[in-house]
């Protein structure tokens, strides 16, 4: 199986590379780098890797493959990664899942034996609700939350979209039903039926109701604005201080060479301004957050933090 | 009519039949092989299709789904081993009919019984999805709570004249699915701290081990091979008076199927054993069925047949996959840039034409492909029988490892093969557990969603109106059940008496 995916990805990362090549791509020390998703092939990180995988040989001397290693909820990915050599040569997507993933379970590895690298992206994170219900403003859920019981969807039990739900709930002092699903879909069902009066969920899930007037943002987790909808208000603004941010980057195995970390941190801005890549990723509404190595450890650290508080205080973890 | 000149177009301007007839075969051989589910068929042909144009991508996504959801039924009928989860109904008079020697005419039974599952499902998807995607959207937690428990009844009359050790076992396959990750609070369950567990243990790896491992089992420690019965090595397709007895299981299976199909979470496993029951029950043959008939290889296999179409009528009308299968599909559909939605009609309506011709050349593809895979298959189950079950189980454990390459699922399929070869030895049956596993999970994470929302109060079953249909339909099920069982305890008392 892997085989299949390698030289596919290679033949599209060929086509990419003679298509597209600007300026001279910087040497690297390896021909060949595997990224590393927990994702199975089709689902949010693995598009994200390949997309990557697409635009970055113009910017760095290499041919990209994805390699999807799902099971244990990505611990085995990162426990694969972990244990390669680190050279550069094998690195892994992260997403909020890999430190989850490390808190909930005592893995063999843990987001603690990666180094983050950089980060390229933030996802943005929205409160939605149907386009034909009575919510117009985060104002009006909240007012119908304070005198009836009022329930709001969390794509899955144990993730980010759960914590944003329940810090939500308890800063703006109601009482709402938090409700997880498995997966945003079948969350998407409740809200459109009106199960539910909110979801919070990633803009991917909902851009199809969305484009068909079907569903409402009502508001953004994100600490900023989201670029393509700047209509739409942070809950900080509104007053609520949540905020929450679901990071997409790439970590290594501990150890990397300095010269390869240099590489990175100077290929991810240029490609994030590549015009190619800028479309793809703006109309999935992807946020362009580089983060050098510098700082991409202490943000892990900070995000690890928060989301053990989280599951503390959820009975999840003791 | 131009939208008709169109799809005609689309048969030789474009390689779709090709493609079609490709997807097929590969989802034939990947549903046959048991362990390698319709979804995992699929995903391993997703980074093949990067370089596809978006309607030959999806195409032959779909088309490998149609040829899984059909492939599942020939280790089902054969070996006793179903190779995707949907098929496990399929094993109970499948694989009897085998071991009367009927195997080519069971095989072409599960084939005519797909094919006009699927070309049923196609119609409804080409034109009723509208009106059916509402049904979707109709379906709160505790309608799926409702339809849980409906699918629970069916355990009622697959306990083989036990009742309390058909109830043990699909306590036993509950167990199994509560492991994991708590579907509403996210504590780990029964997880000891194993990050492989995380999210649970896999339906198929529990139906592999159940069913092959454990059938090796036995045959292994059996003296001789003088009960097998050589198989004709033709496939039979059904005569005419066969397809007129097939055509009240059938109606049963796409009608089932179809609603099934249309609730995003429910799936082809519900589906086929809720065809199995009903097809059962509304026989003029009940007694045959888990002896060998005809109509309880035809009913599930036309309900799974038909959820391959009308799976995509969530997915198409709002990009919410009903299962793991059409998830693997959207993904084909995203790494093409299309996102499916309310939209998808007017912005991409080629693609949607596409995958309807596509599915339709699939589905009567079918009855072609099968005929040419049948006569292998059967040549291969009448080797010699020590050869065919180490290479049965040399397919089996190599075919788990490689999806993962977890030695964790080898060992949770081994474990299961001992589950399996207890339960053969203490005479517990195998489907009640299946249903547990696969029931488990939807039963209880809709029935606590449904308490979270209404802070515990029970009442809130009464009230939705669907699943209180479904309640009260599940319990005249049971009703029926009991006193079939009953009567039929009876009535051998009483011919025991009469012969003292």
């Amino acid at each position: 199986m892997c085989d299949f995916i390698k030289s596919a990805v290679r033949f599209v990362a060929l086509l990419a590379m003679t298509a597209g090549a600007v300026a001279a791509p910087a040497k690297y020390p390896h021909k060949v780098v595997t990224l590393v998703t927990h994702s199975s092939p089709g689902a949010g990180g693995d598009v994200f890797l390949r997309e990557m995988a697409r635009v970055l040989p113009r910017y760095i001397d290499a041919t990209f493959v994805v390699k999807n290693i799902p099971g244990g909820s990505g611990a085995r990915a990162i426990a694969f990664v972990a244990t390669s050599k680190p050279d550069g040569q094998t690195l892994y997507g992260t997403t909020p899942t890999y430190v989850y993933t490390s808190l909930m379970s005592s893995p063999p590895k843990t987001y603690k034996d990666l180094d983050p690298l950089v980060n390229v992206f933030m996802d943005p994170e929205v409160a939605y609700t149907r386009a034909d219900g009575p919510f117009k403003t985060v104002k009006d859920l909240i007012d119908h939350a304070k005198t009836k019981r009022s329930g709001w969807g969390a794509a899955n039990p144990a993730s980010l979209e759960r914590q944003a739900a329940e810090q939500f709930k308890a800063a703006a002092k109601v009482n709402a039903a938090v409700v997880s699903h498995e997966g945003g879909g079948e969350m998407m069902i409740n809200v459109l039926n009106g199960t539910l009066d909110m979801g919070v969920g990633e803009y991917q899930e909902l851009r199809a109701q969305l484009a068909a007037g079907k569903v409402r943002v009502l508001a953004t987790f994100n600490p900023e604005r989201i670029p393509k909808f700047p209509e739409v208000p942070t809950l900080k603004e509104l007053g609520y201080n949540v905020s929450l941010e679901k990071f997409r980057g790439i970590a290594a195995p501990k150890g990397l060479p300095l010269d390869v970390i240099k590489i990175w941190e100077t290929a991810i801005p240029l490609a994030l301004a590549d015009p190619d890549f800028k479309k793809i990723y703006d109309a999935e509404a992807l946020i362009p957050a580089f983060i050098p190595h510098s700082q991409y450890g202490a943000f892990t650290e900070r995000f690890a933090q928060n989301a053990a508080a989280f599951l503390k205080s959820s009975g999840v973890i003791k | 009519m131009p939208s008709l000149l169109d799809a005609f177009a689309l048969l030789y301007t474009t390689p779709i039949i090709p493609i079609a007839l490709l997807g097929l075969t590969w989802g034939v051989i990947g549903g046959a092989l048991p362990g390698i589910s319709a979804s995992i068929t699929m995903a391993l042909l997703l980074p093949l299709t990067y370089s596809l144009d978006p309607t030959s991508a999806i195409v032959l996504l779909a088309s490998t789904y149609i040829g899984a959801e059909y492939g599942g039924s020939i280790p089902a009928i054969l070996i006793r081993t179903p190779g995707t989860n949907s098929a496990a109904a399929t094993v109970v008079d499948g694989y009897e009919m085998t071991r009367q020697g009927k195997a080519g005419e069971a095989l072409g039974i599960s084939l005519w019984s797909g094919t006009v599952g699927g070309l049923f499902g196609l119609v409804m998807l080409v034109l009723l999805t509208e009106p059916l995607s509402r049904l979707a959207l109709a379906f709160t937690p505790m309608s799926y709570f409702g339809l849980g428990i409906l699918g629970l009844t069916v355990i009622a009359s697959m306990t083989a004249g036990s009742p309390l050790k058909g109830l043990a076992a699909a306590i036993i396959g509950m167990m199994v699915a509560t492991v994991g990750t708590d579907p509403i609070s996210g504590v780990t369950r029964l997880t000891f701290g194993s990050a492989d567990l995380l999210s649970g243990i896999e339906p198929i790896l529990v139906m592999v081990g159940l069913f092959a491992v454990s059938e090796l089992m036995v045959q292994s420690g059996s003296v001789a091979a003088a009960d097998m019965v050589v198989q004709s090595v033709r496939i039979r397709l059904p005569g005419l008076a066969m397809m007129k007895r097939l055509l009240r299981p059938q109606a049963i299976g796409s009608g089932i199927g179809t609603v099934e199909g249309v609730i995003p979470g429910a799936g082809g496993t519900i589906a086929a054993f809720l065809s199995y029951n009903e097809a059962k029950r509304w026989s003029k043959h009940p007694e045959e069925f888990g002896k060998g008939s005809p109509e309880g290889v035809a009913a599930p296999e036309t309900a799974n047949n038909t959820v391959a179409s009308t799976a995509l009528i969530p997915l198409l009308s709002f990009g919410i996959p009903g299962s793991n299968s059409a998830a693997v599909l959207l993904g084909g559909f995203l790494l093409h840039g299309l996102v499916p939605g309310p939209n998808l009609f007017m912005e991409n309506a080629a693609v949607v034409q596409g995958l309807y011709v596509g599915s339709f050349i699939a589905t009567i593809g079918q009855l072609l492909v099968g005929f040419m895979i049948m006569p292998v298959c059967l040549w291969l189950v009448n080797r010699p029988r020590p050869y065919l079950a180490a290479f049965i189980l040399a397919l089996v454990l190599s075919g788990v490892y490689s999806l993962n390459s977890s030695l964790f699922d080898l060992g949770v399929v081994l474990v299961a093969g001992l589950v399996g070869y207890a339960m053969r030895i203490f005479g517990f049956p195998f489907l009640p557990a299946v249903l547990g596993v696969v029931l488990c999970p939807l039963v209880e994470s809709s029935y606590r969603r449904a308490l979270v929302l209404s802070a515990g109060d029970h009442s809130i079953f009464i009230e939705d109106r669907i699943c209180f249909g479904l309640l009260v339909a599940a319990a005249l099920f049971l009703a029926f059940s009991i006193v079939r069982e009953v009567r039929s305890v009876a009535s051998a008392t009483e011919a025991g008496q009469g012969t003292p």
